[in-house]
Parts: structure tokens; C-alpha cells; sequence
């Protein structure tokens, strides 16, 4: 095996785990938002920005990944001669927002969902809502912001 | 763990959230009392979730039918939503018991003490069909087994009270027997409290009939947090030392106040009231968990709680009873 494959796992797995831990958080909240409109259809509106909250984390998987991409040629230019040992630098590079992305979505995604009770009391608290949620928001950027750092300063 | 099993709640709670928000509040049952008439108070009601069901009610006197249709319907919304109906089901077998309750008094005194309620388990024609014909093949084992005893003894001793005690003991026995199959920590914190409270009821009862230790020991139900003994050595205690005895418990200030009432004005009514409403806080204590069947058992619990609310008010309007005497019996909100 060579470089490029071990740097293709890195990317690989930045955009599949954050990318489930956002489908798992996101479904959380959408079935308790479900729950609500089913009584109170008003607040479809409030809870789908609930819902969207746990989403980012697989936005900044597939940042990860496409920067990963971009850096060994993937994309716009040509693909480098890697080596292994800079092959298992893209893969660590990856690890911060792979594994801090799956489990923040999935922790995101309980704190909307408590958030979608508080809106159904108290919809004009919404705002409170989202703060709680954005807490848990800030492992992710920190993650994703690792992430980027790492990579950028492999050098090829 | 990472994702809970729990969180397959999140429908159901996130649904219950928005069911809780339509129970009466303090402000409505207020007015309720306030109003001059039961009529009146009728058509507080009627402003509320309960407005159709008013609608339809052609006399004031059939409001029985309206609670007992609310209730019904209450218990079918959370059975569906739930994800583990087992958990909500066994809180529906206290209205199987109260219905036997009703036909075996109805069979063996020939009395009706209480309207059916059909929001149990069990359909009424198959309850009715088994204690007519004396066939309780097809009732649960406890039940089973409770009628099969009234059926026998009943006739030698004809004690009307055995029917009670026989049914409760049977109700709290595959209760806990349930709860320890679902492992559910909750559900026995709840029914454990309500054993103890039923325990101290038949202590006091027992007290005031001057009763003696034996026929108590018959009488209390297994499985409290509170051991048999515990009562046993009250019986012949003054119930100052009973109100010692438990100070230590969490039930002090309910014991406190309850059976001081209880003692100077002979009635119940307020340990049944300040019952209720422990009952209520030990379920508000779990209400805002996230994900799990505690928000639905609360809202169940919340449901009845409202109907006796709503009883309470409509029947003491009908017997203008003063407002002031109303509202002291009024149970604790959940909200």
C-alpha cells in the first residue's frame, strides 16, 4: 500500500462518521419535532431550525474530506506521489473532526430534541433553545478547526 | 452509550410535550369553582380541550360519561404513541381491578357501587360473562386467582371489604411483579410509594375501627417501601406515636397534616388529597426527562388527575358545596 490510499481512508472517514453522527442527530430532533406538530403543526417553522443544528457536523466532515482532496490532487491538479508516512499524516489529520463530529451531532441532537419540549411550553424561548444546542457546536468547530490546522501543515 | 436506547422516546415526548400544554391549569378550575352553577362551571369548561365533548353532553348529570370517554382516550394516545406499550399498559390494570371490584359487588350485594370504567385492559362483557358464570379461566393469573377466592369464600363470611382487599392485594402483586419484569426503577417508585400510602389509610382505618393487629396484617399489601411490621406495631400506639414513628420518612409532612385532619374532622378527604399530590411531586421529579416513558407516565398520571379535578368541582357545584370546601380538596397541578 502506498500514501494515497491511507490519506483516502482519512478523508473517508472525516465524511462518513461526522456524516452519521449528523443523520443521528438530526433524526432524533426530527421525530420529536414530529411529535409536536402532530398536536401543533405552528410550530413546524421553530423546530425545523432545531432540526438543522446537528447537521453542520457533516458539513465540516466533507470540508475535511474535500481539503484532503484538494491537498494530495484528488481534485484540481495531479495526484501526488505520496508517501506512507505522509499518508498516515492525512489520516490523523482526519481523526479530530471524524470522531469529535459523530459523537457532538448525536450529543447536539438530544439537546434540540429537549429544546423542541421547551419550544412546545414556550416558543417565545426558542432563542434559549438554540444557545444550548450551539454549546455543544463548539467541540465540532474546535475539532474541525484541529483538523484543518493538521492538514495544512503536512507538508508534500 | 453513545445513542440510547431511550431516544426511541423522542416522538412520543416530543408529542407529549404539546399534549401538556392543553391540561386544565390552575387559572380554568378557578373559575370553574368561581362559577355559580355547575352549569356555569360546564361552560368554563367547555372552553377548553374539552370543548366538544361538552358539546355533546345532553345533561349536566351524564358528565360522568364525558371523564370516563376522556379517560379512555387519554390511555388509547399514549398506548399508541409509546414505544413500549408493556410500561403504559400495566398503568391501565387498576381500572380492570375496579371493574371486577364493581361486579363482584354488583353480583354479591346487589348494589352498584360505581360506574365501569373502560379504559382497563380487559373488555367489560368478558369481566361480566367471568364473574357471572363464576369463570376466571381467562382473567390474569392474580386476578384470576383473587376471584377464585372471593368466589369461594364470600358466601361463608360475607364481608364486603374482602372484596377490596383481595383485588388490591392482587393489583400491587402483579404490579410490582411487572415492574420487576420490565425493570423499570420508576414505575416501582411509583407503585411502591402508592403501597405505602394505601398501607398508612389501612392503618388508620383500622385504628379508628379499633380493629386488632391480626385483621391489619390481612389487610396490608406486600412490597412497600414501608415493612408490614412497620404498621403492625402501630396498631395499638396512640397515633401521636404514628406521626413520630414515620417523621424520619418522606411522607412526615403528608402524615402530619393528613391524619390530623383526619382525626378532628373524621374525614379522609384531605390524606386522599395531600396522597395524591406526593404521588404527583415523586412524578414531577422525572418530567423533564429527555427521552424515556417517565414524561408519558406523568402525563397518564396528570390526565387522571384533571378528571378528578374536574369531578370534584362539577359534583360539589351540583351539592353547592362552598367553594372554599372545593378548592382545599382540589388536587395539586402537574404543570
Amino acid at each position: 500500500m502506498d500514501g494515497i490510499q491511507i490519506a483516502l481512508l482519512g478523508a473517508a472517514l472525516a465524511v462518513g462518521l461526522a456524516g452519521i453522527g449528523s443523520a443521528i442527530g438530526v433524526g432524533i430532533v426530527g421525530q420529536s419535532a414530529a411529535g409536536l406538530v402532530t398536536e401543533d403543526p405552528d410550530k413546524f417553522g421553530q423546530t425545523l431550525l432545531l432540526q438543522a443544528l446537528p447537521g453542520t457536523q457533516g458539513i465540516y466532515g466533507l470540508l475535511t474530506g474535500f481539503i484532503i482532496m484538494q491537498r494530495v490532487g484528488i481534485i484540481g491538479g495531479e495526484l501526488l506521489p505520496l508517501s506512507v508516512a505522509n499518508g498516515y499524516a492525512f489520516l490523523m489529520a482526519s481523526v479530530p473532526i471524524a470522531i469529535v463530529g459523530l459523537l457532538s451531532a448525536v450529543y447536539q441532537g438530544r439537546v434540540s430534541a429537549a429544546a423542541v419540549g421547551l419550544v412546545a411550553k414556550r416558543p417565545e424561548e426558542l432563542g434559549k433553545g438554540i444557545v444550548y444546542a450551539v454549546m455543544v457546536e463548539t467541540y465540532a468547530v474546535l475539532a474541525l478547526l484541529a483538523s484543518i490546522m493538521l492538514l495544512f501543515g503536512i507538508p508534500v | 452509550m453513545v445513542i440510547s436506547d431511550q431516544t426511541v422516546y423522542a416522538y412520543a415526548v416530543g408529542r407529549v410535550r404539546a399534549l401538556e400544554t392543553r391540561l386544565l391549569d390552575r387559572g380554568r378550575l378557578e373559575r370553574m369553582i368561581e362559577a355559580a352553577t355547575a352549569d356555569e362551571a360546564l361552560k368554563v369548561l367547555a372552553e377548553s380541550d374539552y370543548a366538544g365533548a361538552v358539546g355533546e353532553l345532553a345533561d349536566l348529570y351524564d358528565f360522568e360519561q364525558l371523564l370516563a370517554a376522556e379517560l379512555k382516550n387519554v390511555f388509547k394516545t399514549v398506548l399508541r404513541i409509546s414505544p413500549a406499550p408493556d410500561q403504559i399498559a400495566i398503568l391501565a390494570l387498576r381500572y380492570d381491578v375496579h371493574n371486577l371490584k364493581v361486579l363482584f359487588k354488583e353480583k354479591y350485594l346487589g348494589l352498584k357501587s360505581d360506574l365501569l370504567i373502560d379504559a382497563g385492559t380487559l373488555d367489560h362483557e368478558n369481566l361480566q360473562y367471568a364473574v357471572n358464570e363464576d369463570d376466571f379461566r381467562d382473567l390474569p393469573e392474580q386476578l384470576r386467582k383473587a376471584s377464585e377466592k372471593i368466589s369461594e369464600e364470600f358466601l361463608l363470611n360475607r364481608n364486603p371489604q374482602m372484596i377490596d382487599i383481595a383485588f388490591d392485594q392482587a393489583l400491587y402483586s402483579r404490579l410490582l411483579a411487572e415492574t420487576a419484569r420490565l425493570k423499570s426503577e420508576f414505575l416501582t417508585g411509583l407503585f411502591t410509594r402508592q403501597i405505602d400510602l394505601i398501607n398508612l389509610k389501612s392503618l388508620i382505618r383500622v385504628k379508628r375501627m379499633r380493629f386488632d393487629r391480626d385483621f391489619l396484617r390481612k389487610v396490608l399489601l406486600l412490597g412497600g417501601r414501608l415493612t408490614p411490621e412497620r404498621f403492625i406495631l402501630l396498631v395499638d400506639e396512640p397515633l401521636e406515636a404514628l406521626i413520630t414513628s414515620l417523621a424520619m420518612t418522606d411522607y412526615a409532612d403528608l402524615i402530619a397534616e393528613g391524619v390530623r385532619d383526619w382525626i378532628e374532622r373524621g374525614s379522609a378527604a384531605r390524606l386522599e388529597k395531600l396522597s395524591d399530590d406526593f404521588i404527583s411531586a415523586y412524578l414531577k421529579r422525572s418530567k423533564w426527562t429527555p427521552f424515556g416513558p417517565e414524561p408519558l407516565i406523568g402525563y397518564l398520571w396528570a390526565k387522571e388527575m384533571e378528571i378528578n379535578n374536574i369531578r370534584l368541582i362539577l359534583v360539589g357545584k351540583i351539592n353547592k358545596l362552598p367553594a372554599e370546601a372545593i378548592r382545599e380538596r382540589l388536587r395539586d397541578g402537574y404543570l
